[in-house]
């Protein structure tokens, strides 16, 4: 079983790792590339909390052999969290309230993120949808619905100045 | 807001932010399955297939041939095998096998442990351990598992928990059957609730991790920590001051995070190899071999007079323990005192059974025993509204207890607050009350309401905002 | 994991040599997000794999009066189509948003019942597969793809390459009943085409396809039949929905029972043809 390199772009920088084939990306990340932030409730493709962005788009990183994403854009929380303070959509998050027991979450910011960039000014009913894939336990979705509106509407303010 | 001091609150009634909300959004929050140590092994476990079995052998040659495979643990390698969680609190007998010796009882219960370098490998490993096992009548109802004749899960004989010598947690008060003589009317009702898994987003699992001062550090995702150490420390024969357990944040518990299930095994493979021992649940073991809430059947029949009060009740409550009883000795005693609601009985019979089947072991959730308790109380209150032709409202203030009501199981009622919940809701909603409900307080039945009490009336109190 | 060997041909000729080099041992997936939940379990233990994400199969055209569909198009490309607002319907109710990114028109033609919404949609539309081997495209009708619970009419070195879609007149909808209104698997999908008369309000022929009713997506003859020559009236539809739900075979498993498919079609079939038979209206959520 021989072992294959695979190069992908991870938080703004080259990364090159070894792995047996078929390695999942989640695996990669997790294990290999100390991105625990990046969850592992199910692999099975049912929980959303292994969510990554390629190319700022939300994939199941459970679901991904890495070798498929090989010279991708990768994005997971740790990617997406400045060196200082945080990006506007966790500071909405940590307002809103939008966790209890925080699993979820990671999954739950990133799509938010490949939200906002797709749709700016998503409706109630539009934020559902994109988070329809992302199973939460604890909250009962509604702080999370919360926090996604909140960030909308504080980039919104914020353009408009 | 003020205190009667005039001192300002700084916390109460604001939204403060979560201390540890960073750590949520920011991906930072260590849960125990993140963590990686240096030469850490994997274990997974060999599940039994079957319902109920005699174990015949196991054959492990195959699955030691696996590249990666490191050791298996058997019920030999466990010092002390045969445990109860709630044993710290008194009760007995120790009845769950860490690893069963000659009998699985329930499918998923796990038989052998096999620790591998790598994840993939054991799983490997585990799919060529050959059981050579021997199948035995099952049973999955609870009124079932109570006929004569049924298969028996228990070492004991009988497949009910004995609650001091007795098959089922007993209440007795009054004289039921003077009660229904007396009655008005009967009113029966049998209430069925259904299992429930917990579902959390993060699975159970655990890291033991072998220090180089001889002590054992296990990062663990138990709801239970203290339940963890103490009970580990007696399966391994450990003194408990060689043990550190580090908890922290747990991904969803709900109650089941509370059983003693993944720690001692992989504290006992770091035991043995010198070396950390990851035991993680997958997704699949976690909806199968996980525990889960009883499900519930409760039978209640009730001597009720014209008026809607209930002037006796009789009640019949099993839960389905599964192979092992775990936390629902527990939630039967709760249930038990619980089975006469917030609501004033005189006389009151109640059985309630911790009833063994070869489902998979039911355990902690939610206000269990109590919750599911509840839920029939309360659906058997609206049968007996329907029945006297009264409002749901009417027939619960006429039954609602007061301070100083004698409970069934002798304790006596404090702070009562039913009555006046019940006024605050229905104001909330919009119903108008009758006078007689209206008028009702909490206040012990046998005192004379207006009689002052206090040797020094209370200051008055300037009117703030929110005050009705 | 026990996969020694995982390809990625950049190629469709690529792919089909490697088909031809291992044969039935080669196992093909595309978006994975049926294939990789089994081998994460470890119920499925591949030795050989290979993934279709780089064989330049994605694209989608519009070729005159009809669409091409890439095996490996995924579900989110789908909705970018306004060509057949029904198909779009059809893949905006699969999964959630990450799923839709990955999983793939192709790959919704060989998950097992009760999935495969897509490609009872396509079922609908009159769709035909077209199989690449060595010895070129072939085209079958989805209508003789599937020739039984997870077989169909692929040789061993034959590789689904593309869905057609006819782009015809007349009147569509999809719709999927599930236990939860998004992610869930479906109790049952019905999807319907109706090709209409000259005069717009009678049935020429009518297609009309259920998913999680049968071993795979299958088309409802007698139910369409009692269609054809009529104007979708109450009575019309009736018929149909009874013989769609008596002419069906719904299995039972954790999502719902036989006996509730069963009535659930008779349900849905009915009120997709209602819906059918409303005025045409750009709010009526029909349309081919």
């Amino acid at each position: 079983m021989a072992s294959v390199i695979v190069s992908f772009e991870l938080s703004g920088r080259e990364v090159e790792v070894m792995v047996k084939p078929m390695t999942t990306l989640q695996a990669v990340l997790r294990t290999q590339l100390g991105h625990t932030a990046v969850k592992d409730g199910c692999r099975q493709g049912g929980c959303g909390s292994c969510t990554v962005l390629v190319d700022g788009e939300p994939m199941l990183s459970c679901l991904l052999p890495v070798q498929d994403i090989a010279g991708r854009r990768v994005t997971t929380v740790e990617g997406l969290t400045p060196a200082e303070g945080l990006h506007p959509i966790q500071k909405a998050f940590l307002e809103a309230n939008g966790f209890q027991c925080g699993y979820c979450t990671p999954g739950m910011v990133l799509l938010a993120k490949a939200l906002l960039d797709h749709n700016p000014e998503p409706g109630r009913d539009e934020i559902v949808d994109a988070l329809a894939g992302n199973a939460c336990r604890c909250t009962g979705y509604d702080p999370i619905i919360e926090a996604i509106s909140k960030a909308a509407a504080t980039a919104a303010a914020g353009a408009a100045r | 807001m003020t205190t009667e001091s005039g001192a300002g609150l700084h916390t109460v009634g604001r939204s403060v932010e979560r201390y540890d909300g960073v750590g949520f959004v920011t991906g930072r929050t260590q849960y125990a399955a993140d963590l990686t140590f240096p030469r850490m092994l994997h274990l997974k476990v060999v599940r039994s297939p079957s319902h109920h079995a005699r174990i015949r052998g196991v054959d492990l040659s195959e699955a030691q041939e696996v590249p990666g495979f490191v050791r298996a643990l058997t019920h030999a390698d466990v010092p002390h095998n045969v445990y109860t969680i709630l044993g710290l609190i008194g009760v007995e007998p120790e009845e769950e096998f860490v690893l069963p010796v000659d009998r699985v009882r329930y499918k998923g219960e796990p038989i052998v442990a096999i620790l591998a370098e790598t994840e993939a490998a054991a799983y490997e490993a585990v799919a060529k351990v050959r059981l050579d096992l021997e199948e035995l009548p099952a049973v999955f109802d609870m009124d079932e598992a109570l006929a004569p004749g049924a298969p028996v899960v228990t070492h004991w004989g009988n497949n009910t928990f004995m609650y001091e010598g007795h098959e089922c947690r007993r209440v007795r008060y009054g004289d039921v059957e003077a009660g229904f003589a007396a009655a008005d009317a009967i009113v029966e009702g049998e209430y069925r609730t259904s299992p429930i898994e917990h579902a959390p987003l993060e699975t159970t699992g655990c890291i033991a991790v072998p220090e180089a001062n001889g002590r054992f550090t296990v990062h663990t995702n138990s709801q239970a920590i203290y339940f963890s150490l103490d009970n580990t420390s007696i399966i391994l024969q450990l003194a408990a001051n060689r043990l550190r357990f580090i908890g922290g944040t747990v991904g969803g518990g709900f109650g089941g995070k509370v059983d003693v299930i993944v720690e001692p095994l992989a504290t006992l493979g770091a035991m043995l190899t010198g070396r950390p021992v990851r035991y993680v649940y997958s997704r699949s073991e976690e909806m199968q071999v996980s525990s889960t809430r009883s499900a519930e059947i409760i039978r209640i029949k009730d001597g009720v007079m014209a008026d809607g009060t209930i002037v006796a009740r009789k009640v019949t409550g099993m839960a389905d323990c599964g192979a092992y009883s775990r936390q629902t000795p527990y939630a039967i005693t709760k249930f038990a005192a619980n089975a006469t609601g917030p609501y004033r009985i005189p006389n009151a019979w109640v059985d309630a059974y911790c009833v063994y089947t070869n489902r998979t072991p039911t355990s902690a959730m939610r206000g269990f025993g109590v919750t599911m308790g509840h839920f029939a109380v309360e659906v058997q209150m609206d049968k007996i509204a329907r029945l006297c032709g009264l409002d749901p409202w009417t027939v619960r203030f006429r039954n609602a207890h007061r301070n100083g009501d004698i409970k069934p199981h002798r304790k006596a009622t404090a702070d009562a607050t039913l009555i006046e919940t019940m006024q605050a809701a229905a104001e909330l909603v919009g119903v108008e009350l009758a006078p007689e409900l209206r008028a009702m307080t909490s206040a012990p039945r046998d005192a004379v309401a207006s009689a002052p009490r206090d040797a020094v009336a209370p200051a008055p109190r300037d009117a703030q905002e929110g005050d009705r | 994991m026990t996969v020694s060997h995982y390809y990625l041909p950049a190629s469709v000729p690529e792919a089909l040599g490697l088909l031809g080099a291992h044969g039935p041992e080669l196992l093909v997936i595309a978006g994975g997000t049926v294939a990789m939940p089994l081998i994460n379990e470890g119920i499925s233990l591949p030795v050989r794999v290979m993934g279709l994400r780089r064989a330049g199969l994605d694209g989608i055209e519009r070729t005159g009066d009809e669409l091409r569909i890439g095996a490996t198009a995924t579900l989110t490309g789908l909705l970018a189509l306004d060509a057949i607002p029904m198909l779009r319907e059809a893949a905006a109710r699969v999964a959630g948003w990450s799923v839709r990114n990955m999983a793939t028109v192709g790959g919704n033609l060989f998950t097992p019942p009760p999935g495969g919404d897509v490609a009872t949609a396509l079922l609908a539309l009159g769709a035909r597969a077209v199989v690449t081997g060595p010895a070129g495209d072939r085209e079958v009708p989805l209508a003789g793809f599937w020739t039984g619970f997870m077989t169909n009419d692929l040789a061993s070195d034959e590789l689904l390459t593309g869905i057609v879609v006819p782009l015809e007149p007349g009147r569509a909808t999809c719709v999927k009943f599930g236990r939860k209104q998004a992610n869930t698997p479906a109790v049952v999908t019905v999807a319907v085409h109706l090709a209409m008369d000259e005069d717009g309000e009678t049935v020429r022929t009518a297609r009309i396809a259920l998913g999680a009713a049968g071993p795979h997506p299958v088309r409802m003859a007698r139910a369409e039949a009692a269609l054809a020559g009529t104007r979708l009236e109450p009575a019309a539809i009736a018929e149909s929905a009874a013989a769609a739900a008596a002419d069906c075979e719904p299995f039972t498993d954790a999502v719902a029972s036989e006996w509730y498919r069963r009535r659930m079609v008779a349900v849905f079939v009915g009120r997709a043809l209602t819906v059918l038979a409303q005025p045409a209206s750009p709010a009526s959520g029909r349309g081919a």
